[in-house]
């Protein structure tokens, strides 16, 4: 589970990638994901990662993918040998395992370098309505709250005498349910008054909230992005013309 | 004098239940008093103000008896949206009032909803920043504050909001003493720099008896007390009921077969004034 | 009976939680830990329990060396009651929910029965014993939760935060329990801010901060001392103040009303 971690949680830094305009980031993102669904040749999959790894060292979070990819690994390997022993090649089924590693790591390099704020404005701007944007933004808040509330609830029946190790499966199943009972009932009350603030600050008042902060698009932003659109265009013709 | 809060015979039932959580509850308030409402677990005291931001009756349906108006408002008429512009509500849990990820963007969460322009929510942002002292933390996440800091940035986000009425409920529970005695301390100033009407639940009325005009006890859904604190606190049938009564005050009972004081002290300063005075 | 010996801990993110603490705590004793959040408070006490192994040194519990016990082990004899109490509670009736630890340690039927029937009885729950516990009221099922430990009858007992939240008729049915527990020599540690609560109590006071233990005195000394108060994120208890301002000293400091009022008895002559 460490490596879902690794792969999608944004810390924040200071790099030229990370000072981008979320949308920029996406699209570069985008275009790198879909490269990585067209590449058929080894040199098509060895160009798109190199992308992404150059990409990746300029954001200065090589380490952080390298961890990701290495534990995407296992999974690539799965992909080649099921499809060799299908019927494909060698280097297709190669082709195809690495292009799972390609499709993981062009994900990833958005998720790590944009802030959940970034993400909330990204929705806001492609219009998502209010409630799944509140709802986004609600559980990136609270999902580490309710992780410690899970510690505290097992430290609590660890005291009680409760040995989650011990016992046969179905016994350690049984074991769950006051750690799990207890979490339930303490994500719902958090709701319930996480509901009751929200409306004493007039949610819904307004079918279209305005906004403290809004996106602008630097001139930096605008040269990159339309960088990468020839780009992405020109080894995208490349690509598809064998 | 404008009564900012007036509730003329409220009675409440829970959907569901047969025991009324509020019964004939008469109460007045004026624009500016400071008013503590107190009494043991489970004697309406969290419903009643629920009752007056309007969560009862909009967010938690039941039946009703009487009505409870809020600026003039019948806030069984009027959405709680509408409301939070008159009356902001603290709550008791530090952390479960703060949406943002930082405290900045938390703040103008409430003038977000209301749908205002843009330099009119920063402008009101500064504002409230400047006013709770807490220009240093505000581009914070909320995971990087202290309790008492997530306090004052829920008091900053609902005053932003400009309502002339704040309401806290049991603000200082998870706080530790310094950090309570910063936070009433902070209110009063507010009260006395916006002319703000506060009403604070509270066990603990050793920090508050001082600065409050009125002290309101409920017990079992029922109003038992409504008078200064002074007046209050003379009566000793408090003590049975569960009221967090000062050390100092019970300490005058006590000593009350032995002499009698002029007045009731409400803290150890008057206390000890008091008792120089008398003997010279 | 529970030895800090230079222990430290240190998390995984580098943050020292515990710096070189060494401190005992005995039979009967009644201890109170103050300090302000972050200090190492709740940090030091699940190291009673072997909830947390010392990166550095060691914790005795009873002779037994924590690294060597599990935590159910230790847990019998060292019961720790958290602050908050929808962390504990998920039976379906209250009768069950004080089972549990019972059922846990290994108790016989009729053990079982006996014990659950004096916790029932012992904290006024028996009218609730078939309810489910999430139909108590707050102090309710805080007075549960301690049920629930008491039942299996530790040695020590350590109270997280046990007032938060609570009105006055529940703290005193707490403080009596406390002098109960006391009587049969039992250990009690009360982890809290409560400083109206903890005084009359006169407990020996350990202040942490920043995970150092920087006082380790009677009450009488810690709750005067506004120095130490200050790093504790604490004030001066009412009848401490009311002392200070009648030029008391140290010595002749209230610990409760009825203390106070023999002194104005005795000063002023009134009878």
């Amino acid at each position: 589970m460490y490596w879902m971690a690794n792969a999608f949680i944004f810390r924040r830094r200071d790099s030229p990638i990370h000072a981008l305009d979320p949308r920029v980031k996406l699209l570069i993102s985008i275009e790198l994901f879909t490269l990585s669904l067209i590449s058929s040749t080894i040199i098509h999959i060895s160009v798109t990662l190199a992308v992404i790894f150059s990409i990746a060292a300029l954001a200065k979070i090589l380490v952080r993918i390298y961890r990701t990819l290495l534990f995407t690994a296992g999974f690539s390997i799965l992909i080649f040998v099921i499809n060799f022993l299908v019927g494909y090649s060698i280097i297709t089924s190669f082709v195809l395992a690495v292009r799972f590693i390609a499709i993981v790591g062009s994900t990833s390099l958005f998720f790590l370098t944009t802030s959940p704020d970034e993400l909330e404005y990204v929705m806001k701007w492609f219009r998502l309505p209010q409630d799944v944007v509140f709802a986004f933004v609600t559980a990136v808040r609270f999902v580490p709250v309710l992780m410690l509330d899970a510690i505290q609830i097992m430290d609590a029946q660890k005291s009680r005498g409760l040995e989650l190790e011990r016992g046969n499966f179905i016994n350690r199943i049984k074991k769950l349910a006051p750690i799990l009972i207890p979490l339930v009932v303490t994500a719902v009350i958090r709701s319930g008054e996480l509901a009751e603030a929200m409306e004493a600050r007039a949610y819904g008042a307004v079918k279209n909230p305005t906004s403290l902060y809004t996106l602008t698009l630097k001139r930096r932003d605008k040269s990159v992005g339309i960088l990468s659109v020839t780009i992405f265009a020109a080894v995208l013709i490349y690509f598809l013309s064998g | 004098m404008p009564k900012i809060i007036e509730a003329k015979g409220f009675t409440f039932y829970y959907s569901g239940s047969t025991k009324p959580a509020l019964s004939d509850v008469d109460l007045s308030i004026d624009e500016g008093e400071i008013v503590i409402i107190a009494g043991p677990s489970g004697c309406g005291k969290s419903t009643l103000l629920r009752s007056v931001n309007g969560l009862i009756p909009h967010m938690y349906s039941g039946t009703y008896q009487g009505e409870v108006y809020v600026n003039n408002l019948k806030v069984s008429e009027h959405t709680i949206s509408e409301i939070a512009k008159h009356v902001g509500y603290v709550f008791q849990n530090p952390e479960n009032q703060i949406f943002m990820f930082s405290v900045e963007r938390d703040i103008a969460f409430g003038l977000e909803n209301l749908g205002l322009p843009r330099d009119e929510i920063r402008e009101r942002v500064d504002w409230a920043i400047n006013l709770l002292g807490i220009r240093e933390i505000s581009l914070r996440a909320p995971h990087e504050i202290s309790d008492g800091q997530k306090q004052r940035v829920a008091i900053a986000g609902v005053l932003a909001m400009k309502p002339r009425l704040l309401i806290l409920d049991e603000p200082t529970s998870l706080l530790d003493p310094l950090s309570a005695l910063d936070l009433i301390n902070t209110v009063n100033r507010l009260h006395d720099t916006l002319n703000l009407t506060v009403i604070i639940v509270e066990h603990r009325l050793d920090l508050l008896v001082s600065i409050a005009d009125r002290l309101v006890v409920m017990e079992d859904g029922r109003i038992i007390c409504n008078d200064k604190p002074r007046n209050v606190l003379n009566d000793e049938k408090l003590l049975t009921i569960g009221v967090g009564v000062p050390s100092v005050v019970r300490l005058q009972h006590l000593l009350k077969d032995i002499c009698s004081f002029k007045t009731l002290s409400l803290t150890p300063s008057e206390f000890v004034e008091q008792i120089n005075e008398a003997l010279g | 009976m529970i030895e800090f010996i230079n222990v430290s801990y240190i998390h995984q993110t580098g943050v020292v939680a515990l710096n070189e603490v060494t401190v005992q705590f005995g039979k009967g004793e009644l201890v109170a830990i103050v300090g302000a959040n972050g200090a190492g408070k709740t940090t030091l006490v699940k190291h009673m329990n072997g909830l947390l192994k010392p990166t550095k040194g060691t914790v005795k519990v009873f002779g037994y060396d924590t690294t060597q016990q599990t935590v159910a082990a230790l847990s019998r004899r060292v019961g720790i009651v958290f602050q908050n109490a929808d962390h504990q509670l998920f039976s379906d009736t209250v009768e069950h929910e004080i089972e549990f630890g019972l059922r846990n340690f290994g108790f016989s039927d009729d053990v079982v029965k006996q014990r659950v029937d004096w916790a029932l009885r012992f904290f006024g729950l028996k009218e609730y014993a078939n309810t489910s516990p999430m139909m108590l009221s707050g102090g309710e099922k805080k007075r549960l939760c301690l049920a629930a430990v008491l039942a299996w009858d530790p040695d020590v007992l350590v109270l997280d935060e046990p007032t938060v939240g609570q009105d006055l008729l529940h703290k005193e049915k707490l403080e009596q329990i406390i002098r109960l527990l006391l009587t049969q020599e039992k250990t009690v540690i009360l982890v809290s801010h409560d400083i109206e609560f903890l005084w009359p109590m006169q407990p020996r006071t350990v202040v942490m901060s920043k995970g150092k233990i920087i006082a380790d005195r009677p009450a009488s000394k810690v709750f005067t001392d506004d120095y130490v108060l200050a790093s504790a994120r604490l004030i001066n208890p009412q009848l401490v103040e009311l002392s200070k301002r009648l030029k008391l000293s140290n010595e002749e400091v209230f610990d409760t009303i009825f203390t106070a009022k023999r002194w104005f008895l005795t000063k002023y002559r009134w009878s």
